[in-house]
């Protein structure tokens, strides 16, 4: 027996990666925050309503964004390198968008805390919930495997269909998590079945090998590919939200609590667009006059769709659903370039537009008020002379998403269109500025409802004093607030150090070293 | 092929059995159904609604840390197989799979997932019963609501 | 070829699955047609994997069944939280927002 066991420890070892734990820094401190997070809280006792819950979620965020830091500089020594066996890879595309979402966490979590108080929810599992949705998005930024990849879809997706179902007590909240749910389950399925007709064309799920393997092979037959191009397309769409695969984003929007929605239209719009700027421009470069035209009328269409339909709603928060459609295909401007100036061009735009997006939606918490349901037109009449703080921090994130100069909605939209220019794509540019401008409507429709004329006023002050006390802007939603604000404004005005860091952000596969 | 033959043969007995049986009652059993006999309770009143289904959310909650069980077994499996040649490596891994697996079993039991019996909430509602059951208290909780006054 | 009658076959279970998503009105059927694609992919993933020699299809079919458990727990999670709230699991009923 004794004899046996000593003949199985000298048993061939295999191959074991090494793991570079210092690389995986950003993952680690987020995924092992979440679980002290969720243990600590489940052992301590309930009813303790300080925010310490919100307190150590963003000094997870910060602490996750602080590691990026040497990574960045190291990426700038020694160029991009690859671990756990070639699986994930550390580029500056990698460690660009972990700050992104890392900041998309940090607001939403400030808004999360004012919202748990004034709807009477309480527990640590929301951030918990938030910090493990990102850490997925932090894997789909870095993977270089398509197991990774899909790995790091479902702990980003799976974490936010329980948020968008976070209040228990309001039927539409567990309406959108419900719509959620089976519409991302199934692209997910879409996805993966996408996933592996490409293993099945190529013979391998990692990301280099595969582009390896295509640029090596010529396919007598690519039907397999092209197939798998179309299915993956499909899952990234429904994550981006993309026309034609929207028809959950209004519906989900409007009824997941308002803070969520800030990190939904963020953080995982932005994990979506890593991965589909990943697989299909990095990877899948060499075919891309098969997947072009596709995204290509996606971004048509969404750019379309979400303009026109956002202009007709009477809920704000279902037309800022259809805005960030809209604003999805600006960014898949971007992809559809395939090229170094594109992607920089949709990392610049995802940047700024986290910002704005959250800020507008953290406005929409506050004035949302208890119950979360004053989101109609009307329920913002008059908030200029009201709230007249509120109302202009509402007014730069309007107007940076329209696109008006000075802030960063300008150069963010400016850049992909002259990424579209560039790679002769004139008539989507056109598409785009036709959008822009009926967009605009809509934002404008918004900032002329709060500072409506004078018998307008009249009648929403009426309104307002029956509509109940003044609001109540929490502290930590302020804090959020002027960050965001001064992000949007900042980037506008100095927008250099920016768009320098996303032209340096440009993803590259790399072979694992062993 | 001959060995199989008695349990072929009491396969087909049994089958024939539990046909025989239902066509047996068909055909001997007198029916005569009414609307009354066919209600679910049979005791003279007509229910005026459904009766509330019991939903019993516990066992929900039980399968829940099954399957956090389930899953973790579809990796230790793999591993337990080739255990030795991973070395220490398999065994770090192993460990932080274990512990965050456990996490989550920690996060269960402190929310009550595994609490039998009455729920913590409705045994804290009266703070005039005390937690221990003696005749007296049974009784106060059983019989003394709205009395208080009286008395 | 034998890898052909392994991919009919999880194509056909895929577009049940799919026919099921698209058509059901309970949640839980349509949670379990949701698994059905789950597992057309993983016959696909284990045939491709027999097919080139390589290991990663197995690997990722693992995977592919922690992930199903993982999903179908919170679909079920989610389905209660409407059961409780409506005394219905008919998702056509599910349909406060429409415009």
């Amino acid at each position: 027996m004794v004899g046996l066991l000593a003949q199985a420890g000298e048993a061939a070892r295999l191959d074991t990666p090494e793991v570079e734990w210092t690389a995986l820094a950003p993952v680690l401190v987020m995924i092992g925050g979440a679980v002290l997070l969720m243990v600590v809280a489940a052992l301590a006792p309930r009813g303790s309503r300080v925010g310490w819950h919100a307190i150590v979620t963003i000094a997870v965020a910060v602490a996750a964004i602080a590691t990026v830091v040497p990574q960045w500089n190291r990426v700038g020594d020694d160029g991009p390198f690859s671990v756990v066996a070639g699986s994930v890879g550390v580029d500056r595309f990698s460690l660009f968008l972990t700050v992104v979402i890392c900041a998309s966490v940090v607001i939403a979590t400030l808004f999360t805390d004012g919202y748990l108080r004034r709807e009477g929810l309480e527990g640590a599992e929301p951030y918990v919930l938030m910090l493990l949705s990102a850490s997925g998005g932090l894997i789909m930024a870095s993977a270089n495997d398509l197991i990774v990849m899909f790995l790091g879809l479902e702990i980003l997706s799976i974490a936010v269909y329980v948020l968008a179902g976070m209040h228990l007590r309001r039927v539409r909240s567990g309406e959108a998590a419900i719509k959620y749910f089976v519409l991302g389950a199934f692209s997910s399925a879409f996805f993966l079945y996408g996933v592996a007709m490409v293993y099945g064309a190529t013979g391998s799920t990692n990301l280099v090998e595969v582009a390896d393997f295509l640029a090596r092979n010529t396919l007598a037959d690519s039907g397999l590919l092209v197939a798998g191009f179309a299915l993956l397309l499909v899952g990234f769409g429904f994550k981006v939200a993309a026309v034609p695969f929207h028809s959950w984003t209004p519906d989900v929007y409007q009824g997941s609590p308002t803070p969520i929605v800030s990190y939904m239209a963020s953080g995982v719009k932005a994990a979506g667009f890593a991965g589909l700027l990943r697989v299909f421009v990095v990877t899948f470069g060499d075919y891309r006059l098969d997947w072009q035209p596709i995204v290509y009328w996606v971004a048509v269409l969404s750019l379309l769709v979400g303009a026109v339909l956002a202009v007709v709603q009477t809920d704000v928060k279902r037309a800022m659903a259809y805005s960030s459609i809209n604003h999805a295909g600006f960014i898949l401007m971007g992809v559809q370039a395939a090229s170094d100036r594109g992607v920089s061009a949709a990392l610049f735009y995802l940047a700024a537009y986290t910002f704005m997006v959250a800020g507008t939606f953290g406005v929409l918490t506050v004035v949302g008020r208890r119950g979360d349901g004053h989101h109609q037109l009307s329920d913002y009449a008059g908030l200029g002379r009201r709230e007249p703080l509120l109302a202009l921090a509402l007014v730069v994130f309007l107007l940076a998403q329209a696109g008006t100069p000075l802030t960063s909605g300008f150069l963010a939209k400016f850049y992909v269109i002259d990424a579209a220019i560039e790679s002769r794509s004139f008539w989507l540019a056109l598409v785009a500025m036709l959008s822009a401008v009926i967009s605009a409507f809509l934002y404008l429709r918004i900032i002329l409802a709060m500072y409506g004329s004078s018998d307008d006023a009249e009648t929403a002050d009426g309104a307002a004093a029956t509509a109940g006390p003044r609001l109540r802007v929490p502290a930590a939603a302020g804090i959020a607030l002027v960050i965001a604000v001064v992000a949007t404004i900042g980037i506008g005005l100095v927008p250099d150090p920016l768009s320098e860091t996303a032209r340096d952000a440009t993803p590259e596969l790399v072979a694992s070293g062993d | 092929m001959a060995q199989y033959l008695p349990v072929v043969t009491l396969l087909a007995l049994a089958v024939l059995f539990a046909a025989l049986s239902f066509v047996a009652s068909r055909l001997l059993a007198p029916r005569n159904p009414t609307a009354a006999k066919s209600a679910p309770y049979e005791c003279g009143i007509v229910p005026s609604r459904e009766p509330p289904e019991r939903f019993p959310v516990r066992f929900y909650l039980v399968a829940m840390i099954f399957i956090v069980f389930d899953i973790e077994i579809i990796f230790l499996y793999p591993y337990a197989v080739i255990s030795g040649e991973l070395g220490a490596f398999g065994l770090v891994e192993m460990i932080v799979f274990v512990v965050a697996v456990f996490a989550s079993f920690v996060f269960l039991i402190a929310n009550g997932a595994l609490d039998w019996g009455p729920s913590r909430r409705l045994r804290r509602v009266d703070p005039r019963v005390s937690a221990e059951r003696t005749t007296a208290t049974t009784v106060r909780r059983v019989g003394l609501d709205g009395r208080e006054e009286a008395a | 070829m034998l890898l052909n009658q392994f991919l009919i076959l999880s194509a056909v279970l895929f577009a049940i699955g799919v026919y099921g998503v698209i058509a059901r009105r309970n949640g839980v059927a349509v949670l379990m047609s949701i698994e059905l694609i789950l597992n057309a992919v993983n016959i696909n993933l284990v045939a491709f994997s027999a097919m080139t020699g390589t290991l990663a299809g197995q690997v990722f079919a693992l995977f592919v069944i922690a992930i199903a458990a993982a999903e179908v727990g919170v679909g079920l999670a989610i389905v209660l939280v409407i059961y409780r709230n409506r005394r219905s699991i008919d998702l056509d009923e599910v349909d406060l927002m429409r415009g």
